[in-house]
């Protein structure tokens, strides 16, 4: 009776530590390789060690992932799960804001666990999403995009208002006319900002910046608010645009306001590398890319990635797969994509990093690494995970497991046996 | 069961095919078994050559780990091990892989052409959408043979191209078979020596545009079936006079296009792919086949259609899939990724299919997405299975199958040799093999073809 205490006395502090992986090879995204053998603890929500052979702690869960990859949580880059159901019918998507009133649509009210893409996604691997909205009716703004952490249940709220998102080029989405005239509304709405801002100042001098009742969720108000908060440095404008041209235009814009950009899309961004990679504008795209859809995208090619992490930009995969796989194959998608960078050139790191800690930090967000302190958002493999041939075993979401038979999973199983 | 269906079909259509030259003084062939559009396509000299050394996998269910293939004179001289070199050139394959060429039987390549741009937004020429019957349709006459998206299926390792006409009418019209070669027109790659296709769409396309206003067509899936059966009762009963005025017991009727192509369809002289989600569509399709006395050569898509293999499987029809197109459209919910080893678990042919420029550059692929989907509920299929799903499964519906889509002695040499494993994402198409010669040398510049619309373009090659 007596021993028996003592021990549960011993172990209480181990059970804190909730879960660990054995015999991993953990792709902890420090190094360029990664730890083979290794023991993966995880405290709660965060991970407590990455160990090659490291021991596990008495009653501690363990998961055997057989000398297989473990990854950081992949993450995609540019998405709208969460916003969408069934694309074509319009009572179920939520993507874009037709208010006249209003520039901004903060698309984290929106957000739903519960969709079917969701646990899809989740199943293949995917734990955090930057999930945007469709262009607005206040050209060239499309509103606010907001980080989903794919966790069960319906909130999947990570942080609303990681930036300002919008949208410039040729074709259908051409709301203002002639590409300059886009321009010029982004262009006018900064210095709108900017003087509103210079007005405020003046009138509390000394004052931090006040951005009044935090939505839930955390972050900041969307709209006119979120574009001085761009000026200020504190959330990047995503710029989703594709030629050559207008991609030097978001370069010099970026410059000449001192504010961070993101190019999204950027098939024509290996055109220019340097330039991006000089004013440190990072880019968001899909490298499974090779044929335009219109003519903004007449330079797309599947090396882009490699051609652009050669000259030093940082690279995310987002948006792969285009129409469809974009959003209902947002984990598959992501990491076909990935694959196919690195067969055109990219190395296998870089390639994993523009699926884990690129995307997180282009958008302002750390992690997606395996670190002592980070969150655990980690995923046991079967296979290498840029594979597509590969299943994830378990996906795990700050620190805990998550289901991974999505809505196909049962459907297949329910006609396994047909005939 | 369903492959000697098939067998039989092929050998028929053969012996048809055999028959003609031979009998001289036979009728002149029926207006649906003519072809108005003949091809101008030419086999290139051919490069024969030893590829040595291969995991080949032959396409149709067998594997040969360090074997050799001998092509000569555009066909597949001998497959085996330690093959003796007859004096060509030898290429080492050694830890490269062997596959027939893909067969990628859905695609709209030139004339979804991209870029889009508003012309094709206003009137495209994937599908005539006057009236909901374009069975008179020969979709080659609209085809852009400058479109890139060949160029990207060659050098990735895909030698035959099955163009259909899209899945806004229910009788869409002819198709055309191709292979992705660089012509002036689509005539120049145009292939021979299968059976006609045509495609018949059904469920939310065709009902959702006769739906709009000012559209002609049936706005309901019962509409839409009903329609099926009007057009083929009109077409049996045109069939029979055709057939009864040439054996001199009646007036020949006027020639009418739409009506000659249904009546091919009931002749057997041309295959219907038939664009289907649902099962129940599925099922009625089927059924209105069973009741006008033809084969239904493949649903496509066919998202549910592991729901009902067994349907499939009694009616020789074959079901050309996605791994991984799901949910955008009502019809779509049920997708599962597994669909491909279910159905091949299930006895059904089975194919992978593209619908787009972008995915039909892997098919290979999407038959390993679907396979992981099969191991997750534990169908294991190996790789010399899979390849039948882009390779002789679909030779089969373009009645090619003993032509393409094989590797084996007396085969055209339509060949890839992969720089891998076919069904790994990191594995190039090193060389393609059309008839024979070499189509696609990625170790030759220029890294890839280029069109006429891509040449000297700025902003295309740095």
């Amino acid at each position: 009776m007596l021993a028996s205490a003592i021990a549960l006395a011993v172990a209480a502090p181990a059970s804190a530590q909730s879960l660990a992986i054995v015999h991993a090879e953990a792709w902890t995204m420090e190094g360029d390789t990664p730890v083979r053998d290794a023991t993966i603890l995880v405290d709660g929500s965060r991970i407590l060690s990455v160990t090659p052979a490291g021991e596990v702690p008495a009653g501690v869960r363990t998961i055997d992932a057989r000398g297989k990859p473990v990854t950081p949580g992949l993450v995609n880059g540019a998405t709208q799960i969460g916003l969408v159901e069934i694309s074509g019918s319009d009572d179920t998507v939520d993507t874009a804001s037709h208010d006249e009133r209003n520039p901004g649509d903060d698309v984290s009210r929106a957000l739903n666990g519960n969709s079917t893409l969701i646990s899809l996604a989740r199943a293949d691997g995917i734990t955090r999403a930057l999930v945007y909205p469709s262009p607005s009716r206040h050209a060239p703004f499309s509103g606010e995009p907001a980080f989903a952490r794919l966790r069960d249940g319906v909130d999947i709220l990570d942080v609303a208002n990681v930036g300002v998102y919008a949208v410039i080029g040729g074709g259908a989405w051409d709301r203002l006319g002639s590409r300059a005239v886009q321009w010029s509304a982004l262009r006018n709405a900064l210095e709108e900002a900017r003087r509103g801002m210079d007005d405020g100042d003046a009138g509390r001098k000394g004052g931090k910046k006040d951005h009044g009742d935090r939505p839930p969720g955390g972050g900041r108000h969307a709209g006119a608010e979120l574009i001085r908060g761009v000026l200020a440095g504190e959330v990047p404008l995503a710029i989703q645009t594709h030629r050559e041209s207008d991609i030097r235009q978001a370069v010099a814009l970026a410059e000449d306001f001192g504010i961070r950009a993101i190019i999204v899309g950027g098939a024509e961004a290996w055109r220019a590398a340097d330039a991006l990679a000089k004013a440190k504008v990072a880019v968001v795209l899909d490298p499974l890319v090779n044929l335009p859809f219109n003519f903004d995208q007449l330079g797309a090619r599947q090396d882009n990635a490699a051609l652009l992490v050669k000259a030093g930009v940082r690279v995310a995969v987002g948006q792969a797969g285009g129409a469809i796989h974009a959003n209902y194959n947002a984990g598959m998608g992501l990491r076909e994509g990935a694959g196919i960078a690195v067969a055109n050139g990219l190395s296998y790191i870089e390639a994993l990093r523009a699926v884990t800690v690129n995307p997180l930090a282009i958008w302002g967000r750390g992690g997606g690494v395996l670190t002592p302190g980070a969150d655990a958002d980690l995923v046991v493999w079967d296979g290498d995970p840029l594979e597509p041939s590969t299943n994830a075993v378990s996906v795990i979401v700050e620190g805990r497991e998550t289901s991974t038979r999505s809505r196909q999973d049962l459907l297949a199983e329910r006609y396994r046996d047909a005939h | 069961m369903k492959r000697n269906r098939i067998g039989l079909g092929a050998v028929l259509m053969a012996a048809v095919a055999l028959a003609l030259p031979a009998g001289a003084q036979r009728a002149a062939p029926l207006p649906w078994q003519e072809d108005p559009f003949p091809s101008r396509y030419h086999a290139p000299p051919p490069d024969d050559m030893l590829l040595r050394g291969a995991t080949i996998l032959d396409g149709a269910g067998g594997r040969i780990d360090g074997g050799d293939v001998l092509i000569r004179g555009g066909k597949i001289a001998a497959v085996g091990k330690g093959l003796a070199n007859p004096g060509v050139r030898e290429v080492d394959a050694v830890g490269r892989w062997v596959t027939p060429g893909v067969i990628d039987v859905h695609s709209h390549d030139g004339t979804f052409v991209l870029p889009l741009t508003s012309i094709d937004r206003e009137a495209s020429d994937v599908s005539e959408v006057a009236t909901p019957n374009s069975a008179d349709t020969w979709i080659e006459t609209a085809v852009n043979a400058q479109d890139m998206a060949f160029d990207r299926a060659l050098s990735n390792g895909v030698t035959t191209i099955q163009i259909l006409p899209g899945s806004t009418p229910i009788f869409a019209g002819h198709s055309v078979v191709v292979k992705p070669v660089r012509a002036p027109t689509v005539w120049g790659m145009k292939a021979t020596g299968g059976v006609q296709g045509f495609k018949m769409a059904c469920g939310e396309n065709p009902k959702s545009w006769g739906a709009d206003d000012d559209n002609e067509g049936p706005t309901s899936r019962q509409g839409v079936v009903s329609y099926m059966r009007q057009q083929f009762l009109n077409a049996r009963r045109y069939k029979r006079a055709v057939e009864q005025a040439r054996a001199g017991a009646g007036i020949m009727p006027p020639r009418d296009l739409k009506l000659e192509a249904l009546a091919g369809i009931l002749s057997g002289d041309v295959r219907v792919n038939v664009h289907c989600y649902r099962a129940g569509d599925i099922a009625a399709v089927l059924t209105i086949a069973r009741e006008f006395g033809f084969r239904v050569g493949a649903v496509h898509h066919a998202t549910e259609a592991y729901k009902i293999p067994g349907l499939l499987r009694e009616a020789g029809t074959c079901a050309a899939v996605w791994a991984d197109w799901w949910g955008f459209k009502l019809e779509a919910q049920d997708a599962v990724r597994a669909e491909a080893p279910l159905l091949e678990r299930a006895g059904v042919c089975v194919m992978m299919h593209s619908d787009s420029p972008a995915d039909g550059q892997r098919l290979n692929i999407a038959a390993a997405k679907a396979a992981a989907a099969g191991r997750r509920i534990g169908i294991d299929t190996p790789p010399e299975t899979m390849i039948k799903w882009t390779t002789s499964n679909p030779a089969k519906l373009l009645g090619l199958d003993k032509r393409i889509g094989t590797i084996a002695p007396g085969f055209q040499a339509d060949v890839v040799l992969w720089s891998g494993d076919p069904f790994s994402v990191y594995s190039r198409a090193d060389l393609v093999l059309i008839d024979g010669a070499v189509a696609w040398d990625r170790a030759r510049p220029p890294s890839r073809p280029i069109s006429d619309f891509e040449l000297g373009r700025g902003g295309v090659e740095p």
